[in-house]
């Protein structure tokens, strides 16, 4: 049994307090980041999800002898083909770090400590985003080095000189990066958990996709410049069309893609900003 | 020292809070009493920061909250026990809240060890008894060792041991000249720990005094009397500003007139008395009584000199 201690507060050296710095929200989200169990689970799952589909899919092509050759057959895309998925585990995450501080009442001990709000939500899209980079460069690595042993047999290479090779692999993290920022931003407008994974998932799976089928143009290119149809741009390969996306009737560059997409994280964090500000917590 | 000018909080139509102002002074122990809905929790959470006003301002220890640039030296809170994340253990929520401060984990572990959640510090929070993560709830209050606290229901679900810590600590802090707000709806903990009373009534202040004051001032002097002549003596009593109820056959409760009245009347009309017992009145019937009034004194009016005639 657990007893409390008697209330001296005599002879106590004095507590050093410090402002609450920018750096030191960052660090404490980190904490926060690093001390649940989801965080961890969601990171391994969505940067396994890399290799996992880089190997199965280079390894079964290589099953297939008439596809050897082929010029739709580059390296990186086949490399990068799992990211389709682990956007998916890693937008959860996103939504989840914030989200979660709303259905806990941790959001009431963390505005506590930092009443100004802003830089709370910054430091916590910055922490997120950064640890989703760290983990989708470890899953790009592991995709590579994983799906090498079957170049030969797939006629695939992978050449970090090659500027569209490093763009598409580059482009992981980045696309990545994106995609759990607005996922961030989402969660901070909607509060709610539940509400948040399935605005995102269905942004990226049903509104994207079902918009896309629709054949009719003015609707099509709309669809195109939707946050994950356009900065999936940066992934493809100019000489395949989409991987991800059934829509292939964008005119956008792969960075003109990657802009547009990141528009779109700005216009959700901007209103998760202002909601922020102005609502009550 | 919480200084609070014509703070109002509405919901859409709902008023929470309707223009109060008031001032919590350091070195003494404050109370914030009333009954459910009075407004207590959204003006401590006004104070922080949480909810914004609709209307008035609230500063704390000078400046409004969120113009401090540490507020958790400042300040220390506790609203609910629930205010953690239910996956992250007791330490590692202090320790993300002591980061945000550069508070060393050195006073994490002091906090965790001064309330008593040494043995539970690595489980998860989500386990935790509404005691403990009461606890854990003022743990993270003195994390910074404010100056001033604010305490919603502090001894909301603890064993009867930690209710005495919290109100031997609380005193303790008072005594040190911080400012410590608490809200409880134990009016018999209010009346062993807070020095002063404010007491909210619909979003209204209906006393702001000192405990003693409130109870005095609230005070009816009631005497039960036993006397076989009971029709006799309620005859005898019966004038403006006294009240006159009897409780049994041969027991009366008289209103308005002191015990001492009471014997001389009765002496001088040949009455014979058996018992003769002032009923002494607590905070918890001042509580009452005031709140109970609440409608009808909705802004400062004084409050009602009890009794009458005297």
């Amino acid at each position: 049994m657990t007893t409390f201690a008697p209330a001296d507060l005599t002879g106590l050296p004095r507590v050093i307090v410090r402002p609450a710095t920018f750096r030191r929200l960052v660090a404490a989200e980190w904490v926060k980041l690093r001390s649940l169990r989801s965080t961890w689970w969601m990171l391994a799952v969505g940067t396994l999800f890399l290799p996992l589909f880089a190997v199965s899919r280079t390894a079964s092509i290589a099953q297939v002898p008439e596809a050897v050759g082929s010029s739709s057959m580059v390296g990186a895309v086949y490399v990068t083909s799992g990211v389709a998925l682990a956007q998916l585990v890693f937008c959860t995450l996103g939504v989840l770090t914030v989200t979660a501080e709303y259905g806990s009442g941790q959001i009431r001990a963390t505005l506590v400590a930092a009443p100004t709000r802003l830089p709370v939500l910054g430091a916590k899209v910055l922490m997120t985003v950064g640890t989703v980079v760290a983990a989708s460069m470890v899953g790009v690595a592991l995709a590579w080095a994983g799906s090498a042993r079957w170049f030969e047999a797939t006629g695939m290479s992978i050449d970090l000189t090659r500027a569209e090779d490093l763009r598409i692999l580059l482009g992981v993290p980045l696309y990545l990066a994106a995609a759990t920022a607005l996922a961030c931003g989402i969660g901070a407008v909607v509060r709610h958990s539940a509400a948040g994974i399935a605005a995102v998932l269905g942004l990226l799976l049903v509104v994207e996709n079902g918009l896309g089928a629709i054949p009719w143009t003015p609707l099509q290119t709309f669809a195109a410049h939707l946050p994950s149809s356009a900065g999936t741009r940066l992934l493809q390969s100019d000489a395949v069309g989409s991987v991800i996306t059934t829509s292939s009737t964008t005119m956008l560059s792969p960075w003109e893609g990657f802009a547009v997409m990141l528009g779109w994280v700005l216009v959700a964090l901007g209103v998760a900003a202002v909601l922020l500000r102005r609502k009550d917590a | 020292m919480i200084e609070a000018m014509g703070l109002t909080k509405k919901y859409g139509e709902k008023t929470a809070v309707d223009g109060i102002s008031f001032t919590v002074r350091p070195g003494v122990v404050t109370g914030f009493l009333g009954p459910n809905g009075a407004g207590k929790s959204t003006t401590m959470r006004m104070i922080v920061g949480l909810d914004r006003p609709t209307a008035g301002t609230v500063t704390v220890n000078g400046r409004p909250y969120a113009q401090h640039r540490a507020p958790l030296g400042e300040v220390g809170v506790l609203l609910d026990a629930k205010g953690v994340h239910p996956g992250r253990t007791a330490r590692e929520h202090l320790v993300a809240q002591a980061t945000t401060h550069g508070i060393r984990s050195r006073r994490v572990d002091h906090v965790i060890e001064i309330t008593g959640l040494a043995s539970v510090a690595h489980k998860r929070a989500g386990t935790f008894s509404l005691g403990m993560g009461q606890r854990l709830g003022i743990a993270n209050a003195l994390l910074g060792d404010p100056h001033t606290l604010i305490l919603d229901e502090p001894v909301n679900g603890l064993d009867p041991e930690g209710v005495v810590w919290v109100r031997t600590l609380l005193r303790a802090l008072a005594a040190e000249g911080r400012t410590v707000l608490l809200s409880s709806h134990l009016m018999s903990e209010m009346a062993l720990t807070a020095d002063q009373l404010i007491v909210l009534g619909r979003g209204q202040v209906i006393a702001d005094a000192p405990l003693k004051e409130i109870v005095a001032r609230a005070q009816t002097t009631t005497v039960r009397v036993r006397t076989p002549a009971v029709a006799a003596l309620t005859a005898l009593l019966r004038r403006p500003g006294t009240e006159v109820t009897s409780v049994e056959a041969d027991e009366l409760d008289v209103t308005g007139l002191s015990a001492q009245d009471i014997a001389d009347a009765a002496a001088s009309a040949g009455i014979a008395l058996y018992g003769l017992t002032p009923v002494q009145q607590s905070l918890e019937d001042a509580y009452m009584q005031l709140t109970a009034e609440a409608v009808e004194y909705r802004s400062f009016a004084p409050l009602p000199t009890a009794g009458g005639s005297r």
